[in-house]
């Protein structure tokens, strides 16, 4: 006897099931625009950096990251500009730097750690770095910034 | 101003709680499928009654102050409507239950009489409301359902004092303004700052919450001019519709579930942080004022607090599996990695008088903008009397992070 | 404890505790059942985001957060082939019995050495700071146990050898 139809998922017929694109509002700007203004940020973070400025290098960075599908390229491009912003902080600069970002920098920057942990090959790198920047974080803006990483589906 | 007022009714979670009118009673549903009824005795509370009906947990009880009605809802998809009537053959005074005729097909999460109490709300995961009314030819409750534009399970419900309008926070991260008009019940309303013409089932507002999280909570201002919800990204907003304003409160601490409006400037809401909160603020801007959990009184008060069950000091946590989970926990507790309290600390108890989230928070005292004393109850089986008026404040966002850094992360 | 390890664990347990705020959700797709959501998945609005914290490539920690429950998952440190069987030996002994263990999950998430799957119904119960100590000490002990396993087998290997190849000696 034919008993396939047992496994037919009919779940996904049902038309008031929420999809995975209707949980967030969707980034208005087109991809090429993303990627655009990503690059142009980088290069603003670099003399933002070489002047000494990180709190206004990282407000920058984390201002209108790109999130949502089709600008992975962005995505990628701002993760490397945040990271080399947070490798070349002294540990000790790190307190006051949180605490001078805005709360949503900081809920952004507390999304680009957890995205760093997550990628493989990354931890062997600056796992550490990235474990001491979470802790300063979590210090500075509390733990309500990381339920904000979880409830937050413009996953950057 | 006296401190908290601590009944400790059990060691097992409260899920609901609702008082009679004269606050001598108070109904709660302790995390199983039957009501029971407390009455209060001198300093103590004395289970009197238990309505058994329901055949899954009880989510929500609400009890009508005027008419002297409960009503409750449960997983069981149904809701009961609760009824003093003497008992023909004995004569004694019982509550008697009359089925709701829902139409929902999942669990009802939480149900709310309306002002008049001629009405009610049942939220379902049904991804529906149902609004009750009752039908004096067919002597039951008729429900009609609220669906569009409704995606997930509604979490909350919350009535407009005009008795029509309906917020309601849900599971796909929105609050929203609903007209409940039943045109056999209601008159034709006064325009609100909410729209004119209201027939059943028109969207006056809709608000996302800021960082995609839950609404676990709605609440109208008591003039109902003002919406609040708080959301699963630890945050509260407030909304002005004739604004069009919209504030944020980003949280540093863990989400609020539950909220209810003191004042038409202040608002109590609590949560997974287990203890209250108090914000303030009006059409310029609102901001977290403080917390009526005073940290600092705990210790001291902490004696006279487990006093009041009569139980012994540690009783309080004496659940069976809270034991088993010790006992597999207890080597070496004291001397933890990342943990901000100094080695050799074995608290278990942490610093606020609720030991486990707050689920419900509601006016206790006081009419309605003028409230002066709330009850909460949570998940550990504490019942709790606040005075609104004295209110701890909290220096800045250093001190308060440091707080949730002892209480949390202990 | 040593410095490296410290905000490694510091991170799982601020993360656990913003993760660990449950509370109890009917299932909206099945009447009257009231299950995990996080092993369900089929609803999305429920599910959050996953969090990993990694200390390293070896050593990393998943958590996937939802409406009513979370499942955390430890990739414990595995660095020759005597630790690899070591951990299979301890977390298979663990998994066999983990009705004991209460919040222990049978079968580890894919990619991960054990897996606990804390529900509302946990957190209900028990106090959540608790919970949150019990996962960190396991994973403090998980790594020590191995490591004492290890020296421990290495030494009676020697012994063995020792008074076997004592035989020739003569």
């Amino acid at each position: 006897m034919d008993v396939n139809f047992r496994k037919i998922d009919i779940d996904q017929y049902d038309e008031d099931v929420l999809n995975e694109e209707e949980l967030y509002e969707p980034d208005r700007r087109d991809p090429s625009q993303v990627l655009n203004d990503t690059k142009a940020k980088s290069a603003a973070v670099r003399s933002a950096l070489s002047k000494g400025d990180t709190v206004g290098a990282l407000s920058t960075v984390l201002d209108q990251a790109p999130y949502g599908p089709n600008v992975e390229e962005a995505k990628n491009l701002n993760l490397q500009t945040l990271v080399s912003i947070l490798n070349t902080t002294k540990a000790t600069e790190i307190p006051g730097i949180v605490k001078a970002l805005s709360t949503d920098a900081q809920d952004t920057l507390m999304k680009y750690l957890y995205k760093g942990m997550a990628l493989p090959g990354w931890g062997d790198v600056s796992g550490s770095v990235l474990l001491g920047w979470h802790e300063k974080l979590t210090e500075a803006a509390g733990v309500g910034c990381i339920v904000r990483a979880m409830t937050d589906r413009r996953t950057v | 101003m006296s401190g908290p007022e601590v009944f400790p009714l059990a060691q097992i979670p409260i899920t609901s709680h609702a008082f009679n009118a004269d606050r001598s009673q108070v109904a709660v549903s302790l995390n199983s499928k039957d009501v029971t009824i407390f009455a209060r005795q001198g300093q103590e509370w004395k289970a009197t009654e238990t309505l058994s009906e329901h055949d899954k947990v009880i989510t929500s009880i609400d009890w009508a102050p005027n008419s002297n009605r409960i009503v409750t809802a449960s997983q069981d998809r149904n809701a009961y409507v609760w009824q003093q009537t003497s008992d023909p053959q004995t004569g004694n005074t019982i509550w008697k239950p009359t089925l709701v005729l829902l139409r929902i097909n999942r669990a009802a999460t939480y149900v709310k009489w309306s002002p008049n109490e001629d009405k009610f709300a049942v939220a379902s995961g049904a991804r529906a409301i149902a609004i009750c009314s009752f039908d004096p030819e067919g002597d039951w409750w008729v429900s009609r359902l609220l669906k569009k534009p409704i995606r997930s399970t509604v979490l909350s419900v919350d009535w407009h004092p005009n008795n029509v309008l309906l917020a309601a926070g849900s599971a796909d991260m929105k609050a929203r303004v609903f007209s409940a008009f039943i045109k056999d019940v209601d008159k034709r309303p006064a325009p609100t700052v909410w729209g004119e013409k209201l027939p059943f089932n028109t969207i006056c507002g809709e608000y996302t919450s800021p960082s995609g999280g839950w609404v676990h909570s709605v609440g109208f201002s008591p003039s109902g001019d003002v919406l609040a919800f708080a959301s699963h990204d630890s945050s509260i907003s407030i909304v002005y519709p004739g604004g069009p304003a919209m504030y944020t409160i980003k949280m540093p601490s863990l989400p609020l579930v539950t909220l209810t409006w003191t004042a038409e400037d202040s608002i109590v809401a609590a949560g997974h942080d287990c203890q209250p909160y108090v914000f303030a603020g009006n059409q310029g801007g609102w901001d977290l004022v403080g917390t009526l959990d005073d940290p600092h009184s705990q210790k001291s008060a902490a004696g006279g607090r487990s006093g009041f069950g009569g139980g012994s000091p540690v009783g309080r946590l004496n659940s069976a599996a809270f034991n088993t989970f010790r006992n597999a926990d207890s080597r070496g507790i004291s001397s933890l990695p990342g943990s901000p309290i100094s080695p050799g600390s074995t608290e278990s108890e942490l610093f606020t008088v609720h030991q486990n989230t707050i689920t419900t928070v509601r006016p206790y005292d006081g009419a309605p903008g003028a409230v002066t004393r709330v009850s909460t109850s949570g998940m550990d089986g504490k019942l709790v009397i606040w005075n609104v008026g004295s209110v701890t404040p909290i220096n800045g966002v250093a001190g308060l992070t440091a707080k949730i850094a002892g209480l949390n992360l202990k | 404890m040593s410095n490296v390890l410290r905000p490694y664990l510091a991170a799982v347990r601020s993360t656990l505790t913003a993760a660990l705020t449950l509370e109890d959700f009917s299932s909206q797709v099945v009447e009257r059942h009231n299950k995990p959501e996080v092993e369900v998945g089929v609803s999305k609005e429920v599910l959050l985001n996953p969090l990993t914290i990694s200390r390293n490539e070896n050593e990393r920690v998943l958590i996937e957060p939802s409406i009513n429950s979370i499942r955390l998952s430890i990739k414990i440190k595995q660095a020759d082939e005597i630790e690899r069987i070591l951990c299979h030996k301890f977390t298979r002994f663990m998994m066999q019995r983990a009705e004991s263990f209460i919040v222990l999950r049978r079968k580890p998430v894919k990619g991960y050495d054990i897996s606990f799957l804390i529900t509302n119904n946990h957190t209900d119960t028990m106090l959540k700071h608790k919970i949150v100590d019990f996962i960190i000490q396991f994973m403090e002990e998980v790594d020590k146990e191995i490591s004492e396993m290890k020296l421990s087998l290495n030494a009676r290997a020697r012994v063995v050898a020792e008074s076997y190849l004592a035989a020739f000696n003569s």
